[in-house]
This record gives C-alpha cells, structure tokens and sequence, in this order.
C-alpha cells in the first residue's frame, strides 16, 4: 500500500456482506450456537450484528456494589476494575498498571483487598465490593480517609483510593502492629509522589486510635 | 504502642490540603474520569521493530472487528497542517518510518475499552527493518556536541587542572536510562466541538503550554482550544510536553467525529512519555593537600533521539556549587534509536549531582577530612561562575542542622567499621542546588460579597499541592481564613498560569496570587478611602491592615469587606494581573540549595542495603506551606531511594526494546524501602526573588540524594559503587 | 483479550468433565496470572472454567499430615494457625511472595501453575521456546538477570517465580491431582519439570488434570526454619536467589535438614547434596559454607545472571545461620 492509499477510510461502508458472514462465523460466541438462524445473517447484513454480538457475548451478573445490588450484563473478559470505571463510572478506583504490579486498583471483595485489575467481574456474581466511594458514612469519613488528610498520606492523589482500602484492610488483617509491620503488609501499593513515610502514620495513627471496618 | 506513635508534628499541625477531601474519597477526576456522551476508546498499536521502515498494515480484520469505528495509521491519517519543518518532536502517523521501538504506528478506535484493545491485536504490521542502535556505551565513538549553543564546553581558569593537583581524584560514574512512572497513565479525552474547536481533557503538568501545542499543531486559534487538567496523577517531567499520542486521540476523534478517550498503557509509558537519559561521567578533582579544591573537571555523555535533540544541565552544577579557580565541562550526546528523552525530576542536575557529590566524597576521604568538612572547606560565599551574589544562601547552617540530626559526628568515619544487628552501618551526606526562577504569570482574584475570596489561574498541579499554597499566600494576605478562600485551577479559559516545572510554580504563581491579592486590596481600600461616611476615608493604604474580612486603620476604624460591596452594591470586585520579575534579579546568582544525609544498613553477605534514617534539610527560602513542603522533600527522598538502590530502565540492543517496562520488572521503591524521613527546613526568606522570599524546592528535594546514599555504603563497606542502582549483587561483587 | 466463553463449576467432576469437552479451555481460580497472561496475548483460551467454587479451600491436619486444598487462598494458608505452628516455613514463603492483594487472590494450586516471568516469555513480539516452541529463547544472550543457573537446556533458562513451591519442595509435599483418567499423587519435587527440550511444559500435569490438594507430612523443622528471599528492593519483587531452609537439631547437631533455591532453575531447586553433607554435623559457620559451596556444582551462568554465582551460595550461608539461630 502507498500512502496516498485511502481505501481503507470508512471500512464499513466497503465491507461485502459475505464478509460480514464471514465475521459471524469467526465470531466466538455463535460457536456455541451451531447454526446461525437466518434472521441473524439478515440482521447483520443491516450492520446490527455488533449489537448482536454485544447482547450474545455477555453473561448476566448480580453483583454488590458500595451497598447497592446491581445486575448488568457483561462481558466475560471486562475485569472488575474496567467494569467498575468504564460501566458504573465508580472511577474512584484507580487504573495504574493493568497487571497488578501496582494496588491502585485495590478494592475490598467480602471484606478482602484484591488487585480488581486482574479479576474479571463476572467472578464476583453474588459478591460485595466496596470501592473508595463507599467507605465513608454518607459526608462523615472513615477515620482512614480523616488520617490521610491529617497526615498528608497523599500528594497527585491517584494512589490514594487504593492505599485507603489497603490500609483499612491491613488493619483488619491485624498487620498493622509496628510501623516496620505496616511498611511490609502495605507493599503492595506504590505511591510514585513517595508520600509513604505519611501514609504510614495516618495508619498507625487509626490504629492506635482502635478503627475497626 | 510506642513504635506506632505519630512523629511528623509540623505536618499533623500544619493546615491540610485543600483538595483532600476530593482524592480520599475519589471524587477527584483525572483526565481519563471525565464521563462524555458517545465516547469512544482508542489503543495504539506500537511497533516492534526499533529502525526501519513499514511496509505494510494490514487492518482488514481490525476495522471488521465489533465495535471498531477506526484504524488510523499514516496510510489514512488526517492531515495535520502543523507538521511541517519547523515541528519538533515525532509527527504520529506522518510517514512509514520507524524511529524507535514502541512508536505508535496505528490507532483503533472502537465503542469500548475491550474491543478497541483486541482490534488492535488484530492489525498487522509489517516492516523492513534496519539495524539498530540503542546502546550508549557501544556508541560512545559518536558522542557529538549538542547542537544546543547554551551546551558548549565551559572552561574557568584552567582546564583539566586537577590533573596537576597535589592531590586528585578522577572517576567514571554512571546514571541509568529511569523512567518517571507517576501512577496515573498518560491519559486523553479528545473532543472536538466544531470543524476548528475542540476540548481536551488531559494529563498535563502545563495546560497553556498544551493549549499552544495543539493550537500550533492543527492551526488552530488559541481560544479554539480548551484544555481541562482539574487534577493531575504524578508527572515528574513527563507531563511538561505534548506527546504524540495526544496527537493520535485528536485524530481520532477527528476521524469518527466523536469523543475519543486514550489512555497508555504501562509499557507505553516507557516509550511514549520520554524518561531520565542514560549518563556517562567522568569527574576529575583537584585539591591541595590541606583540602582547598584546584580544579573541577566534569564530562557527560548522554543519549538522545535521532529526531529530536534533548539536553540538560547535567554538568551546570559543577560550576558553582564549590569555591575553585579553575573548572571545566564538557557536555556530548549519543544519537540512539529510541525515543526522546525528557526532564525527570531534578533533571540533568540530579543526574550530575550523583557524579559531583560521591567526587567530593572520595576526596575527602583521600584527604583524610570528614566530607563535611571538606565541603566548607571549600564553601562558595558568591558564584563562583559569574562572581554575583547569592540572592540568599544559607547551606551551611543546612550542613549544620542536617549533621546534628542523624549524629554525623557520632560516627566512626573509617569505613566499614561500624555494626548495629549483624548489619554493616554507613553514614552518607551529600548536597544539591537547583535555579530558582521568577517566571511570569497571571492570576485573578475576586472578593465577593459575602467576603469569599476566589483566586484563579491556568495552572495544574501534580502533586506538590499548588491550590493549597496559593491558597495560604491570599488568604495570609487578605488576613482571612483558609477556609472561606478557594483555589481555582485546570482549565486553560483561566488567566495565563506557569507551566508546574523546574520547581517554579510557587515563586511565578505565588508572586501573581500575592500582587494581584494586593492589587485588589488597594483597590478596595481606594473604594473606602473615597466615602466621606467611611472611618478610612482620605486614609492611605500603607497605614491600613486587612483583617478577619476588615480594613482596618485602628481597632476602632475599619470596614467590613463585604459592608463595602453591599454599600456599592456589587456582587464582587475582582483584579486580574501578570506579575514577572524586575531587572533587579539580574544582579544576582538564585539557588534553591539542599543537604541529604542518610544511615544505611548493609548486610555483610548479602550486600542487601536497606536505608534506615533521612534527614534532609531544605534552604529554599520561606516556606508557604509546610505541610505539603514536607510531602515534596520525603518524595524526593524516595525517588532518591529509587535512583539510588533500585531504578534502572535496560534495553535488550538486539531488538532495540526496553526490557523491562512494566512496574514489576522496573523497580521503583515501596513502603518497605522508605524509613522515616526527618524533614528540616531552613525557612528564611530570600530578599530578592520574589514578595514572598519562597524558592523553589520540588527538584533539590533529589538532587543529590543518590550520593548520599553511594557515600553512606562505602562508609558501611569501604566499597565504591559509582554505577546506579546499588543492588545487592553489585555490593557483593565490588573491590574493597 | 478475545472474548472467551466463561462458565463455573460446582464439583471436580464437573470442571474436569467440562474442560475435558472445552477442547481450548482453561481453569480459573485466582486469576492473578491467568489474567495477566490472557492480557498481554500470551494465553489465549477459547473457555474459561471458573473452578472458585470447587469445595478445595479447606486447610486440614491428621496425624501424620497436614492437607492443604488447591483452591485455600495464599493469605488464608500464611496466616493459618496449624500452618504457622507445624510449617512456618511455608507462612513465611508465602508472605514473602507478591503483595498481600495477591496473596488475598491467588490460590494454592494457582501459585503452582504460575508461568515464569522471563521477559522475552511475556512480550509475543519476542522469541522465546516456552511461549511459541522453535522460535528461540530470548533470554539466552539477553537480558537474563532474573534467570537461571541450575538445569538450563539450549532452549530455555527461565525460572519458576514462585516462594511457595521452594518451601513446599523442601518440605516434600504431595500433589493430589484429579483428571480424566483418574486421580494420583505426585511428589513436589517432581510435579515442577526442567525445560530440556519442551520448555512450554512447566510440570508434567496432563491435559485436563485439576489440582485438589497438597499435602506435607509431619517434620520436626518447625523451630528452626527461615525462607531468605533476595531481591532488588525490599519488598513486592520476584527474588534474584530465595533458599528455604529447614533444619531439626539436636543440640549444635544437624540431625536433619532441607534446603531449596527459588529464582535458580526451571523449578524449585532441591540441594541434596548440601542436605546429606549436613546431616548429623555441627551447625557451624564452616559446614554452613562448605554446604554452599557444594550446592554449586554444575551451576552456570548467562552474563547478566554471573552474580547468582555468589549471591546464591551466600544466601545458602544466610538462610542456614538463620534457621539454626547462628545470626
């Protein structure tokens, strides 16, 4: 192809129908169906088999989040944590890394930290999920939240959610006994800024104060 | 529990930020958090190859993908009509030649995050590819210098003179490629309004500076283009620039006509955002034998882009930092196949700091003079380079409070003769300089009638807590609490801001904040002082006060504020100001200057180094806010920590590609790594720089941390470690 | 990441029946690796089989064993009290493992399926045998600090990234696993392979088999055991050299010992040798060192590996000392 080459603008108004079967065919989700009724390759030849396809590849799932019961339909490859950004805009709970190398994702599961970045949401039918919007008590703030503030836990802020539930989680675990304890059991959350020295002593400062979830 | 007891009083105390309560409960919305109807996702396709050519792309089964709205690469990209000759930097999707591994070679935009992602796994690229070169210290034969004219060699009386010294030093040191990594991706929401009007919402650390980009790079009026940064996640330098991927999304959005969100991925944002360049040095020291140094010599090499040249000041610090008749540097680049490099926190002079500082250190050693010591032995009073006077130093009683923190003088200066818990101890210091600057800035200021104070301006803030200072300095001036004055920032529609780099956000914002806060004060006086009814009347502004809302000319004469505005009957009185320096700075050299010392453990058979205390002080002149001044400093101690011990971007040369460019490979510090950090402050205002006598303290709050951590593992193991980081096995392997 | 087919299983039976018709199907427990391999294109499964719910969680002792489920979460085995009391060594590689939001996530038998971190393994632009057989490994000749220096072949020399397995290689443990055909035991140190010339296999699991427990027998160790993991910063990174030590004294007397290497071979790294020359000897600095030296046999570096070849006998000395109590 030269550059001049503009064939490729607009794909979809150049694309045969046939091709567009040929899509239906490749696509993973009418594998299980083994014939693709008529009406389907009619529907898609009027372009509407993307729809098709969003509506057949997700799977449904009821799931707890910050209190409320939500049942959606997704995707079986969404992770927890675009599920949580991108479909309920709860974009409190922070993209850092994608692979878990980092804990801004961190969200508790039934009480428990996880990296919701390498969970796929629709591993969490029937579970609760707390993400940072649903740790404070309407306005009041959980004393973690107060801590961090007093401390100055943060600096560009965008660690902040995920060390939060971290650290209300790593005092739940009962790993928050010497400053030395919480250094190790709060590794898992990288702050860039290096307020860490901060984060530290707003949570020794809650647990010396005897917070409890 | 004692060990668990709170021991940073100044900053329990001190006023928190302003913005806390937004980013602890997540309420805080970074670039790529902004919900926009009908928005579409775009992923880059980066190429794997890192020299060559694209021969073909083949993105039929992309664009049939579900979902997918556009596969933009240079075969259909829309024509940008500013890149032309003049255009600096990489021009995305220009022509079919590749310049580094993990250039953006085509875009997918799709109707969600996980089709676009996998549409882009579904392009296909292929190319001719050529050999190419991604090594420095095979390269070194082609180190040219700099195009760059303010990079040409400096000589002071004589060069090379330490070679004729009584007694001299001369050693190779070495900065690794690091990449800054702030934990929020590079991210872009792309919109466009109109034909010639779009709005971006976008990770940047300078909105003016994006707005004038992007307005240049589509031709586009200024006012066409809105740029929104409303909070920032980390930047360190790697957000002071417009990027090519940045380009891209406006394509793309361009290309399907609606929204379109970018963001990087990790491994991205190792080529896309540029990184610390790797360093060579070599230093040569001089000195008498009673210590007074004879001559300083500094060289660097450095990489760089084939298409772009980067250069800083890695050198500059050697020129001044020591009282010494005679010095050089020499100052060259590598042109490499990789992209271009950028300024990291501390930039070029913590990169040089590393080399100057452990110099200094094996000097005195040498010499038998504690390193302090030999510091103020040779102590600059005026610049040694232009023969000015310091508009404020005070870096000796830095030395001083720095050394009786962490008990410098308790130690055994011999190396490798202290132990504490099986564990070898080493005591390290070293010292760092930065330029403070006064840039220009504006910044409006509104009094309302309900005696609210509202300051704005076009800045954004990655971290250092601009808001909260700005907010200090105008309600300090206006005598009103904080909590009825508020900071409003991120949206380029606000009067012209600095760029948030070179630790010169304070001094250029803050100067703005404070003449305009003045400004309107007089203003408002003016209005009392005109009423024959009013207790100021015919007063002259240099004898009022303002306080609690009141002009006040005694306790008995004053005027609320906001009694003034509902008299008048105004909702507001506001003044917008540029504010810059005056000629009067000229006369003067301007130094932020800062003094790290630092206890390390060192495991005799390991040669794991943990570090184990900090105490760095800050001579930055009067600080606004300590609370956050001391978040700045413990940040640059830990990215200090980073360079020092862990940090290390590595190319595989064969393929021309970053190693290990993701965040488990690439080690930057965690809770672990960082003890308690003690956090002095000299906060004496500098008379020249600005009203407020601040100076910068965002880059020395680094420079030169790394070593002081190199001198304290010597002091610990009589080893020299001149290569950064210091990981175990080098411990282990190095010669006593 | 295409859009595969998901679906759970409640029983063994039935995970094992499923994937059995799946053809291109994988298990899914923790996920912690699974999706990150599926992320960066390394994996691609048509089917997932979500085996969460499989009734292998429990952590149960009899008298001559401790049994550990396949599906018991890294933290919840770190923290569990038997555990920590009869086999501390394994609490304390499996905190030194990850982070504990990993920890929280990943299972027991998920850490044993992990895939190496190799660099060249993760990135599909990259040679490497494990990931696409034939296509060269790209560590040889590269960037190979993490690698390995014991049981390499000419196709690959990467390790196995995980802390648990090295302690549970030391402890001699055993694999129950369950497949089309049945279920068998499996001896730890045997369930992990070397690349030799199939480096795509990590363990010599079959197509279809489902891993239910791990059990570890009764041992006296558990006074004097230490997991020593070096690293390149102080926590959340995969080791340069880890060694699981674990002795029963008599006294100054070594009446027996184990001792494995993490992050020095395809698979936990038994020192046997070390093992036999200790039994019965003074727990001493000198036998210590003597130990090291001869679990160096055979090893062999790659350029940017050269360091393990010290750093690996220290860290032998290191973890000895500090599970009789020396330093």
């Amino acid at each position: 192809m030269k550059p001049e080459d503009t064939s490729n603008e607009k794909p979809h108004r150049h694309i045969k129908h046939t091709e567009r079967r040929d899509f239906l065919k490749k696509s993973s989700l009418l594998t299980a169906i083994s014939l693709a009724p008529g009406s389907l390759i009619k529907a898609a030849e009027a372009e509407l088999d993307e729809k098709f396809a969003s509506a057949l590849e997700q799977l449904p799932l009821s799931i707890e989040v910050n209190g409320k019961m939500q049942q959606v339909n997704v995707e079986p490859r969404v992770t927890l944590l675009d599920f949580l950004r991108e479909q309920l805009q709860l974009t409190g709970t922070k993209k850092g890394c994608d692979h878990g190398q980092c804990g801004a994702c961190t969200v508790h599961v039934d009480g428990k930290r996880v990296n919701s970045c390498l969970s796929l949401a629709v591993m969490h039918q029937g579970k609760k999920i707390t993400t940072i919007e649903g740790l404070a008590n309407g306005d009041e703030l959980h004393p973690m939240q107060e801590a961090f503030i007093k401390h100055d836990g943060f600096q560009c802020g965008y660690c902040t959610p995920g060390q939060i539930m971290s650290a209300v989680a790593c005092i739940n675990e009962g790993h928050a006994n010497s400053k030395d304890e919480i250094r190790e059991f709060m590794s898992g959350n990288i702050c860039r800024c290096g307020a860490y020295p901060n984060i530290v002593d707003a949570i020794a400062d809650v647990k010396n104060g005897g917070q409890k979830a | 529990m004692k060990d668990l007891s709170s021991n940073n009083k100044s900053i329990v105390d001190g006023p928190s930020r302003v913005d806390g309560k937004h980013k602890v409960t997540g309420k805080a919305r970074y670039a790529a958090e902004h919900p926009i109807d009908g928005m579409l996702y775009g992923v880059l396709v980066d190429s794997t190859i890192a020299k060559g050519t694209i021969a073909s792309i083949d993105s039929k089964a992309a664009e049939w993908a579900p979902g997918v709205k556009a596969v933009i690469s240079h075969l259909n990209s829309p024509k940008i009509p500013g890149y032309d000759d003049k255009f600096y930097g990489l021009k995305v999707f220009f022509n079919n030649k590749v310049l580094f591994y993990g250039q953006p070679v085509a875009l997918v935009v799709a109707d969600s995050f996980e089709r676009a992602l996998h549409a882009a796994t579904l392009v296909k690229v292929t190319y001719n590819k050529d050999k190419s070169e991604t090594s420095v210290d095979k390269n070194l034969a082609n180190a040219k210098l700099p195009g760059n004219p303010r990079m040409k060699d400096y000589v002071r009386g004589e060069a090379d003179a330490y070679k004729k010294a009584e007694v001299s030093l001369e050693e190779e040191y070495l900065m690794p490629l690091e990449v800054h990594n702030p934990m929020e991706l590079h991210a872009i929401i792309a919109h466009w309004l109109a034909d010639d009007k779009v709005k971006v919402y976008d990770k940047t650390q300078g909105i003016k500076d994006t707005q004038e980009s992007i307005s240049k790079t589509f031709k586009l009026p200024q006012e066409n283009v809105q740029v929104i940064a409303e909070y920032v996640g980390g930047g360190f330098g790697s957000a002071l620039r417009t990027w090519p991927h940045e380009i891209a999304a406006l394509l793309g959005a361009k290309k399907t006509g609606r929204p379109v969100k970018l963001v990087l991925n990790r491994m991205q944002m190792f080529t896309m955002v540029g990184y610390r360049p790797y360093t060579r040095m070599k230093m040569g020291l001089g000195a008498t034998k009673d210590g007074k140094l004879t001559g300083i010599t500094h060289e660097a090499t450095a990489q760089t882009s084939r298409y772009e040249e980067f250069t800083e000041a890695t050198v500059n610090m050697s020129k001044f930092m020591y009282k010494c008749a005679n010095a050089n540097t020499r100052y060259r680049l590598v042109q490499m196949d990789v992209s271009v490099p950028t300024w990291m926190r501390g930039p070029g002079e913590a990169t040089g700091s590393f080399a100057l500082e452990c110099a200094m250190d094996e000097l005195a050693y040498k010499l038998d003079l504690d390193p302090l010591e030999f510091r103020m032995k040779n102590y600059a009073e005026v610049d040694p380079e232009n023969g000015k006077p310091f508009s404020s130093k005070h870096l000796d009683e830095a030395y001083k409070l720095g050394a009786e923190k962490i008990g410098w003088y308790d130690r055994n200066r011999k190396p490798a003769s202290m132990k504490e818990d099986g564990m070898l101890v080493g005591y390290g210091m070293s010292s760092g300089t930065f330029g403070a600057f006064r840039w220009e800035a504006t910044a409006s200021a509104r009094i309302n009638a309900d005696g609210t104070l509202v300051v704005q301006s076009a800045v954004s803030d990655c971290g250092p807590g601009t808001a909260t200072s700005m907010v200090q300095i105008a309600s300090e001036s206006f005598g009103i609490d904080a909590s009825k004055t508020s900071f409003i920032l991120g949206d380029s529609a606000l009067p012209p801001g600095p760029t948030q780099g070179g630790s010169g956000t304070t001094s250029a914002l803050g100067s703005a904040v404070f003449d305009t806060c003045l400004a309107l004060k007089k203003q408002l006086h003016e209005i009392a002082a005109a009423e024959q009814d009013s207790p100021l009347y015919q007063s002259k502004f240099e004898d009022v006060k303002f306080e609690d809302g009141d002009i006040l000319l005694s306790r008995s004469k004053k005027v609320a504020i906001t009694d003034l505005l509902k008299k008048k009957n105004v909702p507001s009185i506001a003044v917008t100001l540029e504010s810059k320096g005056n000629e009067e700075l000229q006369k003067y050299s301007m130094y932020s200057f800062s003094v790290h010392f630092a206890k390390v453990h060192v495991h005799p058979l390991t040669g794991v180094v943990r570090v184990v205390q900090v105490a760095t002080v800050a001579d930055s002149g009067k600080i606004i806010s300590e609370k956050t001044a001391a978040g700045q400093m413990i940040g640059g101690v830990t990215g200090g920590i980073g360079m020092a011990l862990t940090e290390e971007g590595v190319f595989d040369d064969r393929f021309g590609k970053f190693i290990n460019n993701n965040l488990a490979d690439y080690h930057v510090p965690v809770h672990a790594d960082v003890p308690h950090i003690d956090t002095i402050f000299i906060n004496k205002p500098d008379p020249i720089i600005n009203p407020m006598g601040a100076k910068g303290m965002g880059e020395i709050a680094l420079i030169g941390f790394a070593a002081a951590i190199a001198n304290a593992v010597y002091h610990a193991t009589g080893k020299r470690i001149r290569e950064l980081p210091i990981t175990p096995d080098k411990v282990m392997g190095a010669e006593v | 990441m295409i859009n595969f087919q998901y679906v759970r299983a409640s029983t063994v039976k039935e995970a094992i029946g499923t994937l059995a018709k799946a053809g291109d199907g994988q298990f899914i427990a923790g996920g912690t690796n699974l999706v990150d391999l599926m992320k960066r294109g390394v994996t691609a499964p048509q089917k997932l089989i979500d085996i969460n719910n499989l009734p292998l969680k429990d952590v149960k002792s009899d008298k001559t064993s401790i049994t550990i489920g396949a599906l018991a979460l890294n933290s919840d085995v770190s923290e569990n009290e038997l555990i920590i009391k009869q086999q501390p060594l394994l609490s304390m590689a499996l905190k030194s493992g990850a982070s504990p939001q990993l920890r929280n996530m990943a299972t027991v038998g998920g850490n044993m399926m992990q895939r190496t971190r190799c660099p060249y393994f993760y990135d599909t632009a990259m040679p490497c045998n494990k990931r696409k057989p034939g296509s060269g490994c790209g560590a040889i000749g590269g960037y190979n600090r993490m690698h390995a220096i014991f049981g390499t072949s000419n196709q690959c020399i990467a390790v196995h990234p995980s802390d648990m397995c090295v302690a549970l290689t030391a402890l001699e443990a055993t694999v129950t696993v369950s497949g089309p055909k049945g279920s068998r035991k499996i001896p730890f140190g045997d369930f992990h392979k070397l690349p030799g010339q199939n480096p795509e296999k990590d363990n010599i699991l079959q197509k279809g088999e489902l891993i239910e427990s791990v059990s570890i027998p009764e041992n006296d160790f558990a006074k004097n055991s230490y997991y020593l993991k070096l690293r390149d910063r102080a926590s959340y990174a995969f080791a340069l050299v880890s060694v699981a030590a674990a002795l029963s004294l008599d006294g100054q007397t070594i009446k027996a010992c184990r001792l494995a290497m993490g992050g020095v071979a395809h698979k936990p790294w038994r020192l046997s040798e070390a093992e036999k020359f200790l039994a019965g000897k003074k727990a001493s600095a000198e036998n210590f060192e003597q130990a090291a030296k001869l679990s160096m046999a055979g090893a062999k570096s790659f350029g940017y590996n050269d360091f393990k070849l010290k750093m690996a006998p220290a860290a032998i000395v290191e973890a000895l000392s500090k599970a009789s109590g020396l330093s």
